[in-house]
């Protein structure tokens, strides 16, 4: 009896030992594979820094036959007629005769062979003659021609209420349903959806963000003090649509609408989250044109195959800037309860106008622009502070720009007059704004971090360029020291950081609304 | 009164030719000043070097370049002597090829990545300097804006500060127009001297 007890405790300990090596290597990660049959996972091994898939998995997951071949060192994959042959260290595999290579050769682990994810796209697809989209960032593996819309949602909540936005990309309609204790958010046309939910924080209106059972659909649970719901829709750019759905509490000071009414959804404009602080009565943030600080837009500078520049002890720059703007984004969004959107979520290419044109077409009214220094001399540190240099010739052309409007046929008949502004004297208009903003930043940035000799600076900076509104390029401090290259990979300097820019942009939105300087 | 008159033609005739003068001289002046914009823009055969076998028969100029600070925030001009160039351009090039190639002082640093090759010099019809170089530099390059800048500047000033007729500078990448260097300093259009960045 007891023997069998410790044979039972020992198989056990293997079990767990085997568990916890396993979720070392891969911490539990799962690939989706999402087709017209439905949805199943397959588990993810990180083999330096790279997602492999095992092909055993591969095999019983779509259905293909795989088989060792001692003799040549390799495997066969045999999916819908065609064969696939891997050998071990290449990366380059035949299917069917014809070569595609592989970001990486596959490896033999424990018996098993592991290939990276790029295998389905490129090899199992053509064999099986279907096409694969892979969304790297969530390890969606997209069959077909279904159609998954991408949906990044964010909450934000104040003791009034919360507030959830949801991005859609490509645009597509977004349809929102009160059921019992949740609201039920559809994207029409949606044969499922590739959705980054946020952690919800403890407020009383909502309790959870998740799927739906039904494809294509969303769920927001409602908490004890949601009363009722407005949502609105905006298109932010060409490519997406921006759903925001406002949930409010029960017994506000003056008539609320009834417990659960939907109310049309009537502006195209999301209206901005009331403000939770900042001693300014929340009518002056609702108040629709009234000056003030609604949008912010965080650029983290660099990204995907544009790595910017690297520490001598291998911190990149662009997983710095990530980190520092999204402690920002919430520092932001849950004390000021502005709108905050970054320029880029995750580890991605993204070109500098395309960074500009995010803030431009998100109304950004103030862009901050977060990357890290690098200096001949390893000694040069602190943070600096950049807005745009114009040239004489730039200021002219704006100037003779600026002198003319556009005049355009207008819907129903009649003209309109509309200013086009130049992409390249875009900034020029906000010079007077920015140099403002950037005093403002390098005080706040003074009082929590060191600062560099050359504190405040202009230069032709290319993401300031088309900026339209008060824009600054911070660097946070100089990855070539390495000291500071430690203290910017570390959480705590970050948050510092993090903690300057937000009482810089707190700051300039007191002094914008208290109308001193601008316009 | 005749004597007069006479008098009053011949002082006339005399500002006419001067004011003649005056004004064929002045043209010609503007003219030459304007040759470096005539140039071809095939900058490199103006710009070959003469007779690379017999060094001490070139006639050399002092010029100024330039190399990192201490500190790796400002630019140091030092003088250096290069050949004498026939042509804006050639002069330009001549001054580029010996930024690239000189190793800094003492003290100083290199503000562009070593191995640095120079495709070509140009100059367009406006008088605006193009300096090409190899794509290399970009994978050589560190990064950093500051880094970028003095990289960048150290190429403008060099051509503006010694060649004040020049103005504007543009950075090509391997013969074409390129957004930045390394993801911060604009290089769409032509850059000017800047001399905030030059040590004192």
């Amino acid at each position: 009896m007891s023997r069998h007890l410790i044979a039972l405790v020992a198989v056990a300990a293997v079990a767990w030992a085997a568990g916890s090596a396993a979720r070392a290597q891969a911490p539990g990660a799962t690939l989706t594979v999402l087709a017209q049959d439905g949805r199943r996972a397959m588990p993810v091994t990180a083999v330096g820094g790279r997602d492999y898939v095992a092909l055993d998995d591969v095999a019983t997951t779509f259905g293909v036959d795989v088989r060792d071949d001692r003799l040549a060192g390799g495997v066969s994959v045999t999916a819908g007629g065609t064969t696939i042959l891997l050998t071990e260290s290449q990366a380059v595999v035949s299917v069917g005769g014809r070569l595609v290579s592989l970001p990486a050769p596959p490896v033999r682990q424990g018996g098993r062979w592991l290939v990276p994810v790029d295998f389905l796209v490129r090899a199992l697809g053509p064999a099986l003659g279907t096409r694969y989209d892979y969304r790297r960032p969530t390890r969606l593996l997209v069959a077909g021609d279904l159609s998954v819309p991408r949906v990044v949602a964010r909450l934000t909540a104040s003791d009034a209420g919360a507030t959830v936005t949801f991005d859609i990309s490509p645009a597509a309609t977004a349809r929102v349903t009160p059921e019992n204790g949740r609201l039920v958010v559809a994207v029409a046309q949606a044969d499922a959806l590739d959705a980054t939910l946020p952690a919800i924080p403890a407020q009383g209106f909502v309790q959870g963000l998740s799927l739906a059972d039904t494809p294509g659909t969303l769920q927001i649970a409602t908490g004890p003090r949601y009363a009722s719901y407005r949502a609105s829709t905006s298109q932010p750019d060409a490519g997406s649509t921006r759903l925001t759905v406002e949930l409010r509490g029960a017994a506000p000071p003056t008539a609320a609408p009834a417990p659960g009414t939907p109310e049309p959804a009537p502006a195209p404009a999301p209206t901005p989250p009331p403000a939770p602080d900042a001693g300014l009565p929340p009518a002056s943030l609702l108040g629709g044109d009234e000056p003030g600080i609604r949008t912010i837009v965080i650029d983290p500078g660099h990204g995907g195959d544009e790595t910017g520049t690297t520490g001598p002890g291998g911190t990149l720059e662009k997983n710095v800037t990530l980190a520092v703007a999204r402690r920002l984004r919430t520092l932001i969004e849950s004390r000021l309860g502005l709108n905050v959107y970054l320029t880029r979520e995750d580890d991605r290419t993204l070109s500098l106008d395309d960074r500009t044109a995010f803030a431009n077409s998100h109304r950004a009214d103030v862009f901050l622009s977060i990357h890290a220094n690098a200096a001949v001399r390893a000694g040069m540190q602190g943070a600096e502070v950049y807005y745009l240099s114009v040239d004489r010739a730039t200021a002219e052309a704006d100037r003779m720009a600026a002198a003319g409007g556009t005049t355009l046929p207008a819907l129903g008949g009649g003209t309109r007059t509309i200013d086009l502004i130049l992409w390249e004297t875009a900034q020029t208009r906000y010079l007077e704004q920015s140099a403002a903003l950037a005093a403002t930043v390098e005080q706040a940035l003074a009082s929590r971090v060191t600062m560099s000799p050359r504190a405040v600076q202009q230069a032709p900076f290319r993401v300031l360029v088309g900026a339209t509104m008060p824009a600054v390029l911070v660097e946070i401090g100089y990855l070539s020291n390495p000291d500071e290259e430690q203290q910017l990979a570390s959480g705590p300097y970050q948050d510092r950081v993090a903690q300057a820019l937000f009482d810089a942009v707190s700051r300039y939105r007191a002094t914008v609304e208290r109308g001193t300087p601008q316009e | 009164m005749t004597t007069r008159r006479l008098l009053t033609f011949v002082a006339i005739a005399v500002a006419a030719t001067a004011l003649g003068w005056a004004l064929m001289a002045g043209l010609s002046r503007v003219l030459t000043t304007t040759v470096p914009d005539e140039l071809p823009p095939e900058g490199q055969t103006a710009a070959a070097p003469p007779a690379p076998g017999d060094p001490s028969a070139v006639p050399r100029i002092k010029a100024t370049l330039f190399f990192g600070s201490g500190d790796g925030h400002q630019l140091v001009g030092v003088e250096h002597e290069v050949p004498l160039g026939d042509s804006v351009v050639a002069q330009a090039r001549a001054i580029l090829e010996a930024q690239l190639a000189t190793a800094p002082p003492d003290g100083l640093a290199r503000t562009i990545p070593e191995g640095t090759a120079l495709r070509g010099v140009y100059a367009s019809e406006r008088g605006e300097v193009f300096i090409d170089l190899d794509g290399a530099i970009r994978a050589a390059h560190p990064g950093g804006s500051m880094n970028e800048l003095v990289t960048v500047y150290t190429l403008v000033d060099a051509v503006t500060v010694n060649l004040p007729t020049v103005t504007d500078v543009q950075i090509l990448i391997d013969g074409r127009e390129v957004d930045t260097l390394a993801g911060h300093v604009d290089l769409r259009r032509p850059l000017q001297k800047n001399e905030e960045l030059i040590a004192r």
